[in-house]
C-alpha cells in the first residue's frame, strides 16, 4: 500500500516534469500516430453495417479523387462516399476536436479532470446548438456559433463557480461542473421534449451520435482547425503557466491573453464538435492524459499528439457503434464511456 | 451526520432494535394507509392480452385510458361517457380532449387517477406505460394491458375491451366491419409485387420500425416489405448505409417530407418521388382509425391497383 502511494507520487510528479522536447521527438511522436490514424481510417472505411470489398471502397475513394467514375454500383459508390467516408471524416474532426479542449481545459485549470463533459461545457454547446435548432431551422451555421456562445458562457460560469477565496481546489470546480452540467442536461431534454418535432433525440445529444447530417462537416472542419491552431500557437505560454501564472508573468507571458484565446479556442472546439455529433464524453479526458504519459507533458507536444490521438480514437469508437450491433447502432458516447469512465476513476484516485 | 453518531452511542444492538421498530412501525402505517382492497361487490374475474387475471368490476364506469388507440375504441364501442381520464395524447374523437387528462406526454400521473376513482385502467404497451402500472395495482385499482401485435390482434384485443367493457354487441358490430375492410385490402393485393418500404420514426439517428411490432404487420399487410423488420428491437437506431442499401422503393416518414435526409433522397423511393407522411395518428395507434391508416398506405405503396 504505502510503496503503491509513493511509486504512484514519484511518477505524479515525473510526468509534471517536461521532458526535453526536441524538433525530432515530436516529429517523430506525431509520425507515429499519424501512421495509427491512416491505418484505423482506412479500417474504418473498410467496415460498416454493409460488406463492401476493400478493393472497392479504394476505388471508390480514388474515382472521388481523381474526379473519374468509379466501376463500383452505385449503390456502394453511395455508401462509401456520401455516407462512410463524411462519417469518418467527421469523426477525425470531432475527436481532435475534444481531445485538444480537454487538454487545453486541463492546462489553464491546472486540473487533470477538466473535460468539456465533465465541466458542463458540453452540455452547455448542446443548449446553443438545440436553441438554434428551435429558432433558426434555416441557417445551418448558426448551429456551431450557438453552440460555441453556449460553450463559452458555461465555462465562464462553472469558472466563476470553482473559484474560492484560496484560489480554485480541483474538487470545487469539477463539483461546480457537475451540478452545471445537471442542470443544462435538464433544460436539454426539456426543450427537445417540447420542440418534439424533428429534433435529434435527446439522448444523441446528451451522449454523442455520428449518425447526423454530415453537411455541416467544412464549416465544422473550418472552427476546428482554427481553435487547434490558436491553442497550439497558445502552448508555450500554457507550459508556463502550468507551473503558476506568476511564473509565467515574471517570464514575460501575458497570462490574461494568453487565457482568453485558449478559453475561447476551446468552448470554439467544444462547440463545433457538439453542434454536429452532441456531448460525446471522455475524450477530452482520457485522450491528453495518454498522450502525457507516453511522451511527457510538454504542450507543445500534448496539443497536436492530443489532436491526432483523439481523431483516430473517435473514428475507432464510432466504427464500434456503427458495426457492433449492426444494422442497428450504438450511440457513441456508450462506446467512449465505457472507455473513459475508468480512466477517471483512476485518475481521480491517483490526483486525491 | 449526527444521526450516526447518536446509533453509534447506543451501541449497535440498540440501533439494530430501533431500526427495526422503525421499519415495523412504517410498515403498519403503510398498510393501513393503503385503500380497501376488498372486492367489489359484484366483480369478476378477467385475463388481459398478457395473461395477466385482473378482477374487476362488473360495470365499470369511471374508466381511465392511457393510449390514445384504447381511447378511440371505447368511444367507438359507445362507451365513452363512462371514460373518466384520458391522456394529453388522446385527441380523438373530439370528444375526447374533453376529458379529464391525467398523464402528460411523459407518463400518467397516479395521484390523477387515484383522485378521480378509476376503477379500472386500461394501458396499451404500443405506448409504453405500462411499467408505471405497478404502482396502480399497489393502490386496488385494476388494470387491464391491451398488447396488439398485428392487425388481426388489434381486432382482438378491440373484441376483448367489448367483453371488458361490457359492449359486446357494439365490439362485434365494430370489429366485423373492420374486417370486411381489411379483407377487401387483401384481395385487391392477392396478386401484387410487394415494393420494399421503408418506415421512418425520426432521422437524427435513423429510427426504424422492427419485426413483431403492429406497424411492421401494417406494412406487409398494406403490401409492402418493411426493409428493417430483421433489424432487432421494436424500434430500432438503424445504419444509414443499410437504408441505402436496401434500396427502399416508399418511404414513410412521421415528419415533413422535405426534411428526409440528403442521402436517403438518392434511394429508388427518393428518386421516384414516393416519400409520404400519412397521417401519424391513422398508422401509429393500434385501434379502429388503424383501417384507414391500412388503406391509405395500401394506396401508397400500390398506386398501380384499381382501388374503388
Amino acid at each position: 500500500m504505502t510503496t503503491r502511494t509513493a511509486m504512484s507520487k514519484v511518477a505524479s510528479v515525473r510526468g509534471r516534469l517536461p521532458k526535453r522536447l526536441t524538433a525530432r521527438r515530436l516529429l517523430i511522436t506525431i509520425s507515429v500516430l499519424l501512421t495509427l490514424l491512416l491505418i484505423v481510417g482506412v479500417f474504418s472505411l473498410a467496415i460498416g453495417s454493409e460488406r463492401i470489398e476493400l478493393g472497392t471502397v479504394a476505388d471508390v475513394i480514388a474515382a472521388r479523387l481523381t474526379g473519374r467514375i468509379s466501376s463500383a454500383s452505385p449503390e456502394h459508390a453511395m455508401i462509401v462516399a456520401s455516407i462512410r467516408l463524411p462519417r469518418v471524416l467527421m469523426a477525425i474532426t470531432v475527436g481532435a476536436a475534444l481531445a485538444v479542449a480537454g487538454a487545453a481545459y486541463q492546462a489553464l485549470l491546472r486540473n487533470p479532470l477538466a473535460d468539456p463533459g465533465i465541466l458542463g461545457v458540453s452540455s452547455g454547446a448542446a443548449l446553443g446548438a438545440i436553441t438554434a435548432t428551435i429558432f433558426t431551422d434555416a441557417l445551418p451555421v448558426s448551429r456551431p456559433v450557438a453552440a460555441f456562445v453556449g460553450a463559452a458562457a458555461t465555462i465562464a460560469i462553472v469558472y466563476i463557480l470553482g473559484q474560492h477565496r484560496q484560489g480554485g481546489g480541483a474538487e470545487r470546480l469539477i463539483l461546480a461542473g457537475v451540478i452545471i452540467n445537471a442542470l443544462l442536461s435538464s433544460i436539454v431534454i426539456f426543450l427537445v421534449t417540447t420542440a418534439g418535432a424533428r429534433q435529434r433525440s435527446v439522448l444523441s445529444w446528451l451522449i454523442g451520435d455520428m449518425s447526423g447530417e454530415t453537411r455541416l462537416l467544412p464549416v465544422v472542419a473550418l472552427f476546428v482547425l482554427t481553435g487547434i491552431a490558436a491553442i497550439y500557437l497558445n502552448a508555450r505560454g500554457l507550459n508556463l503557466m502550468m507551473t503558476g501564472e506568476e511564473d509565467a508573468l515574471v517570464l514575460g507571458v501575458e497570462t490574461q491573453r494568453v487565457k482568453l484565446i485558449v478559453y475561447l479556442a476551446a468552448s470554439l472546439l467544444t462547440g463545433a464538435a457538439v453542434a454536429v455529433s452532441g456531448a460525446i464524453g471522455f475524450v477530452g479526458l482520457i485522450i491528453p492524459h495518454a498522450v502525457r504519459l507516453a511522451g511527457g507533458s510538454d504542450n507543445r507536444l500534448v496539443i497536436p499528439a492530443s489532436a491526432v490521438a483523439g481523431a483516430t480514437f473517435l473514428m475507432l469508437a464510432d466504427t464500434l457503434a456503427r458495426t457492433v450491433i449492426a444494422p442497428r447502432e450504438l450511440n457513441i458516447g456508450v462506446v467512449t464511456a465505457l472507455v473513459g469512465a475508468p480512466v477517471f476513476i483512476y485518475l481521480l484516485r491517483r490526483t486525491s | 451526520m449526527s444521526e450516526a453518531r447518536q446509533f453509534k452511542s447506543h451501541g449497535k444492538a440498540a440501533g439494530r432494535h430501533r431500526l427495526a421498530s422503525f421499519v415495523l412501525a412504517l410498515a403498519c402505517a403503510l398498510v393501513a394507509c393503503s385503500p380497501d382492497r376488498s372486492i367489489h361487490e359484484s366483480s369478476r374475474t378477467i385475463v388481459d392480452e398478457l395473461g395477466r387475471t385482473i378482477i374487476i368490476p362488473e360495470h365499470a364506469g369511471r374508466i381511465v385510458s392511457l393510449a390514445p388507440s384504447i381511447t378511440e375504441a371505447l368511444f367507438a364501442l359507445g362507451v365513452g361517457g363512462r371514460v373518466a381520464g384520458v391522456t394529453s395524447y388522446c385527441d380523438y374523437p373530439p370528444e375526447a380532449t374533453l376529458k379529464e387528462k391525467v398523464g402528460d406526454t411523459l407518463k400518467p400521473n397516479i395521484e390523477r387517477i387515484v383522485g378521480i376513482k378509476a376503477d379500472l385502467v386500461i394501458v396499451s404497451t404500443s405506448s409504453q406505460l405500462e411499467q408505471y402500472i405497478q404502482n396502480l395495482e399497489g393502490l386496488g385499482i385494476p388494470v387491464y394491458i391491451s398488447n396488439p401485435r398485428n392487425l388481426d390482434q388489434v381486432l382482438q384485443s378491440i373484441t376483448s375491451m367489448g367483453i371488458l367493457v361490457g359492449a359486446e354487441d357494439r365490439a362485434r358490430k365494430l370489429v366485423s366491419d373492420m374486417r370486411a375492410r381489411i379483407d377487401r385490402v387483401d384481395s385487391s393485393l392477392a396478386s401484387a409485387e410487394r415494393p420494399r418500404v421503408l418506415f421512418l420514426l425520426g432521422t437524427e439517428p435513423l429510427i426504424t420500425v422492427g419485426g413483431g411490432t403492429f406497424m411492421d404487420d401494417l406494412i406487409t399487410r398494406a403490401g409492402g416489405r418493411s426493409i428493417s423488420t430483421e433489424a432487432g428491437g421494436e424500434y430500432p437506431q438503424y445504419s444509414m448505409e443499410t437504408a441505402v442499401a436496401k434500396q427502399p422503393e416508399v418511404i414513410f416518414v412521421q415528419f415533413d417530407e422535405k426534411q428526409l435526409p440528403e442521402r436517403l433522397k438518392q434511394t429508388p423511393a427518393g428518386r421516384a418521388n414516393r416519400v409520404y407522411h400519412l397521417d401519424d395518428d391513422l398508422v401509429s395507434r393500434p385501434g379502429p382509425r388503424i383501417v384507414d391508416g391500412l388503406e391509405q398506405m395500401a394506396i401508397k405503396i400500390h398506386p398501380e391497383v384499381s382501388w374503388q
